[in-house]
């Protein structure tokens, strides 16, 4: 059973594709809008977009196993990353993270049976003078504490 | 206070929209580049401007440019270094976020120069909201003429694409943008061949870091020497500080190069946070080897800092209190390093993960007498043996800390 | 052309040579992994760096090109301590899997250890875990664990076959060869991965656990299973345990020939050796009344030129035809060309091959013989015989080679040979000819004689003995040689073709093709 591809999807490609010189070129950008739209890249996505651009499925899963922003894997409706590098460390994420962990119920890397968070730990999102930070989805939010992150939570509906 | 340059008109929360950026005086070193001078000109100008290179190796702007050939029958690309992973480096979001056209103008501009047609702005994938932000003002300035076909009625044409990555600190890396770019892993390429004859698509190309480029229009309205009074004799302008860390005030700060970095931390940015003293300071973004509190009485410029056997990176400041300990700094450091090594070469794939598994090992109560003196060898192993410069990124920051910090670190480890 | 300075050592150097390649010409072995002169310089593994007057770091010799004056040190004591630093870093991830590794003998992290190492572990960590068994193609296994990331069977298969079957996955240290999935690696080339994988990443199924690197006996040859000539190495057990008593082969690796086969021999002729040591004619036999009688060369040359000479005698010459086939050597082809064709006039000479095959657009010829080429050059007929037709006009029927059981059913082979008085089979491996002739004399393999073949490209390429053979069997070019001699046909010509070189000398000074 292959899934569909909305016209949508497919226009958006195109013209994605067009912006540049050589098709392969398009690939992370292409990979973008379908995770965008499907959620993850599966190996039926790695197929498609391999056929649309003229590569091996190889190569687009060379690509999709190297970045760490495009995932194989379904996630939560809400991907909650939270950085753990020096400047928000020193502010204390630490405590941050392993209060999310606790008040979510999962570790890290993992996603609620509910299907409504992921919970990831990630490197620099270069909002260090917001310090400690976390991105939900691609929102960012910065100088957490317990009580801001508890405002946030709730405010994820 | 000090005269702004980059940031001067920032203030403006509509200066993203075309509109107000015209109102205050947008897109006239556009102008004056276009129709009033010619791409050696302008190329010449930016050189003597001494702008040299913002994203963390300082190579000159001008002399960058100048080294991709003039006639060749390939067509030739910039590349808009948006990729800010550099720990601690915030600069490029605060300036596209506030004001997209400033970096566009710098880009036609520096197209100019060189002859080139097609720029790709190559931004980092957790910086969604600043890459729509860039294609607003972009769609603007291709209303208004100033993208596309014949601007400004010249015979001069470029186009502009905004490509998102997906999370890999490589791509920092001129090379590794350029793979990337090219649809593939971010695997740094060997050099030479240097970007500026095989580039992007195998073709002449110019990489240049957002803040650099930024400058640009600057140069081009007030001239070089203008520029150059910003800063020192040698390098022209002002950096965007960025402070984070145990600070009071963590922020961008537009000084000029030569700014004292205890007057940053201690004037600009309010000093230690309530009850903390200062124990360490990172003064350009992670790979910038560590000084000690003692050591941060000096001149925030290139030589200065090579001085100090430190650098000045991307101008990142991060500032360390006592409170915090030296082990929970080195282990942010391996972590980073082991977690976006492409994994290319051997030195830097295994042994940023053998030092990452001692600390943490260190870490959890486990450490050994001769831990110390592996990770130093270790390091030492890493430096200048590696395919790219990720490895002295590494290793840089890894031999200070250890070097610097042993008495800490040792108190870790059974005696 | 540039001069350089090795090691305090100077020598001249081609322009655009790069610095590894310049040194291997004077001799001097630079230790690397990833480099292999088939592909572009990768310079990931960090093992050739070497010291350069002026320069402030290590470069790369695998990819620095050579400048007039360069000064190069490949063994100061910063390249040393890079090496160490490079060999550290591999063993460190490395598994202990030396006493179960197929690669021991022959891997050259254990060579390169063993040469610029000698120290001990400082690894108190745990290793990365991975799989070990990893099948990538029919005969292929990837061992992760042993993986150093060389990526050569990934470029391999990049560049050379285009076939784009692996990748790298993932980033950092857990960075793994892969495949796509089930799809394994189905192409004519596969088992060059094995060979290229410079340690036990990827190991052969067709050689696992049989036996140990060191017990193996190097031959050179060449591949006669087709056309191309590929140049070979034949590794075999000189005598000591083998897995099967009766099995010398264990082994078929590339040998290097820039003008035939580069670095590579196609999967078909790499694991078809099993023939060399199967079904082998071992006995000279002569059927007399239903049993076979055994018989020596001496005897039997002796018979078959009395045989020869009695149809002379009635004039009746040519009731003698001869069978040849394109597996035969040039010295082979030329001496029956001058004996049969020259000396005793036979009109009846044709070539009976074994079948053609599909060339596989790369090494592989559609012919399956290695010297049809040589056939061509020599000048001699190449068609095969009308069964029937020879059957009314034959005699005496010289057979080399039992191809005629791929060209005909053996019904029909059977009913001619009936009207055929006598029938000598020359062949190295049994078949259903057998019973149908009178006189079996083994042959010897291109493997186990001496000689040279004409490639599809016109190379004539020499081969020499890489195996004995146990059994009777004697190369036909001395099989020729004997007959000629005791048919005393031209004795002074004959008698100084003494071997396969004295052969192929003769043959320069009567055909230009084969001057040196």
């Amino acid at each position: 059973m292959s899934p569909e591809y909305s016209d949508e999807l497919r226009k958006k490609i195109d013209e994605v594709v067009g912006r540049y010189p050589k098709k392969e070129a398009a690939l992370l950008p292409v990979l973008h809008l379908v995770q965008g739209e499907v959620g993850c890249i599966s190996a039926e996505e790695e197929k498609f977009v391999a056929q649309i651009l003229g590569l091996k499925p190889m190569k687009v899963r060379e690509v999709v196993t190297f970045y760490t922003m495009i995932t194989r894997q379904p996630l939560g409706k809400y991907h909650i990353q939270v950085c753990s590098n020096l400047s928000c460390t020193l502010l204390g994420a630490g405590r941050l993270i392993d209060y999310l962990k606790q008040k979510l119920g999962i570790g890290i890397g993992e996603t609620r049976p509910d299907k409504k968070f992921t919970l990831s730990v990630v490197e620099c999102l270069g909002a260090c003078e917001q310090a400690p930070c976390m991105m939900v989805n691609f929102d960012y939010y910065g100088q957490l504490d317990k009580s801001r992150i508890d405002q946030i939570l709730d405010s994820l509906t | 206070m000090e005269e702004k340059v980059l940031t001067q008109k920032f203030d403006l929360r509509s200066l993203f929209e075309i509109g107000s950026y015209l109102q205050q005086g947008g897109y006239k070193a556009v102008e004056k580049a276009l129709l009033g001078m010619k791409p050696a000109e302008v190329m010449e100008e930016v050189k003597k401007a001494s702008l040299r290179g913002r994203g963390g190796a300082g190579f000159p702007a001008g002399v960058k440019w100048s080294f991709v050939p003039q006639k060749v029958d390939k067509p030739k690309y910039l590349c808009v270094n948006a990729d800010e992973g550099e720990p601690g480096t915030f600069k490029d979001r605060y300036i596209m976020g506030h004001n997209p056209h400033l970096l566009l103008e710098g880009i036609i501009i520096a197209s100019y120069a060189v002859g080139i047609h097609s720029a790709f702005i190559y931004i980092r994938g957790e910086y969604e909201a600043i890459a729509q932000r860039l294609e607003g003002a972009i769609a603007e300035a291709y209303k208004k003429a100033y993208l596309g076909k014949n601007i400004l009625g010249t015979n001069f044409d470029l186009e502009v694409v905004v490509h998102r990555g997906a999370g890999a600190y490589i791509c920092g890396e001129e090379t590794a943008l350029l793979e990337s770019l090219e649809g593939k892993r971010g695997h740094p390429r060997l050099k030479p061949p240097f970007p500026a004859s095989i580039g992007l698509f195998q073709c002449p190309t110019v990489i240049n870091n957002v803040e650099t480029l930024s400058n640009v229009p600057f140069i081009i309205l007030n001239g070089a020497e203008w520029f150059l009074k910003k800063g020192l004799p040698k390098d022209g302008g002002t950096r965007l500080f960025g402070v984070s860390g145990m600070v009071k005030k963590p922020g961008i700060y537009e000084l000029p190069l030569g700014t004292n970095l205890k007057k940053i931390i201690f004037e600009y940015a309010g000093g230690m946070r309530e009850g903390k003293r200062l124990k360490a300071v990172i003064p350009g973004g992670m790979s910038a080897p560590i000084l000690r509190a003692d050591e941060i009485d000096l001149p925030m410029d290139f030589d200065s800092l090579v001085g100090a056997n430190s650098m000045l990176g991307s101008a990142a400041i991060i500032v360390i209190d006592q409170e915090t300990s030296i082990l929970e700094v080195l282990k942010a450091v391996v972590k980073f390093y082991s977690h976006e090594s492409c994994g290319q070469c051997t030195p830097c794939r295994i042994g940023t993960s053998w030092i990452n598994k001692i600390v943490e090992r260190i870490g959890h109560g486990d450490g050994e007498k001769d831990d110390i003196d592996t990770i130093i060898r270790l390091a030492s192993n890493i430096k200048g043996k590696t395919l790219c410069p990720l490895g002295d990124a590494a290793a840089m920051p890894i031999l200070s800390v250890c070097q610097k910090f042993r008495g800490e670190l040792e108190g870790y480890l059974p005696r | 052309m540039a001069k350089i300075f090795i090691d305090h050592q100077a020598i001249e150097v081609s322009d655009g040579l790069t610095v590894l390649r310049a040194a291997e010409e004077a001799g001097i072995h630079i230790p690397h992994f990833c480099y292999h002169p088939a592909f572009v310089p990768e310079g990931s593994c960090r093992m050739c760096l070497v010291e350069i007057e002026g320069l402030p770091k290590l470069e790369l010799s695998c990819s620095t090109v050579v400048k007039e004056g360069m000064k190069v040190h490949t063994k100061s004591a910063k390249v040393v301590e890079a090496r160490q630093g490079v060999l550290e870093f591999l063993l460190a991830e490395h598994p202990l899997d030396c006493p179960i590794c197929d690669k021991a003998g022959e891997c050259q992290l254990q060579d390169y250890y063993e040469e610029y190492g000698l120290f001990e572990s400082q690894f108190k960590e745990s290793k990365q875990k991975r799989e070990k068994k990893v099948r990538i193609s029919k005969n292929l296994i990837l061992d992760r664990e042993r993986c150093i990331l060389c990526t050569r069977c990934v470029r391999f298969l990049n560049e050379i076959t285009r076939t784009e079957d692996a990748g790298v996955l993932n980033r950092g240290i857990h960075s793994e060869i892969s495949i796509y999935d089930s799809d394994l690696i189905e192409n004519n080339y596969s088992g060059n991965l094995a060979e290229l994988c410079p340690v036990g990443a990827i190991t052969d199924a067709d050689f696992r656990f049989k036996t140990r690197a060191w017990f193996l006996e190097r031959k050179e040859s060449i591949c006669p299973l087709c056309g191309r000539g590929c140049n070979i190495v034949i590794d075999s057990h000189p005598g000591f345990p083998r897995v099967n008593m009766t099995q010398r082969v264990y082994r078929i690796r590339a040998r290097k020939n820039p003008d035939v086969n580069a670095h590579w021999i196609c999967d078909f002729g790499r694991y078809s050796y099993a023939y060399m040591d199967e079904k082998r004619q071992e006995k000279l036999v002569m059927k007399k009344g239903g049993r076979d009688m055994g018989l020596s060369w001496d005897k039997t040359v002796i018979m078959l030129a009395e045989k020869i000479k009695g149809l002379l005698f009635m004039k009746k010459l040519s009731r003698i035809a001869v069978i040849l086939n394109t597996w035969l050597s040039n010295e082979e082809l030329f001496l029956a060309d001058r004996i049969f064709r020259n000396e005793l006039h036979l009109e009846n000479i044709f070539v009976v091959d074994p079948p053609q095959g599909k060339t596989d657009g790369f090494l592989l010829t559609n012919e399956r013989t290695p010297n049809k080429r040589g056939l061509q050059e020599i000048g001699l007929p190449a068609s095969a015989p009308d069964l029937k037709e020879l059957a009314e006009k034959t005699d005496l029927l010289l057979i080399f080679g039992s191809f005629l059981v791929d060209e005909f059913n053996v019904t029909d082979i059977k009913n001619a040979f009936d009207k055929i008085g006598t029938k000598a089979l020359f062949a190295s491996h049994k078949s259903s000819l057998d019973s149908l002739v009178d006189i079996i004399i083994p042959t010897l393999l291109i493997a186990e004689k001496s000689g040279t073949l004409t490639n599809i490209q016109g190379k004539v390429q020499a081969f020499s003995p890489a195996l004995d053979f146990g059994g009777e069997g004697l190369p036909e070019w001395r099989a020729l040689l004997d007959l000629a001699k005791e048919l005393k046909i031209n004795y002074k010509y004959f008698w100084q073709l003494a071997s396969p070189e004295l052969v192929l000398q003769q043959m320069g000074k009567e055909i230009p093709f084969f001057i040196k």
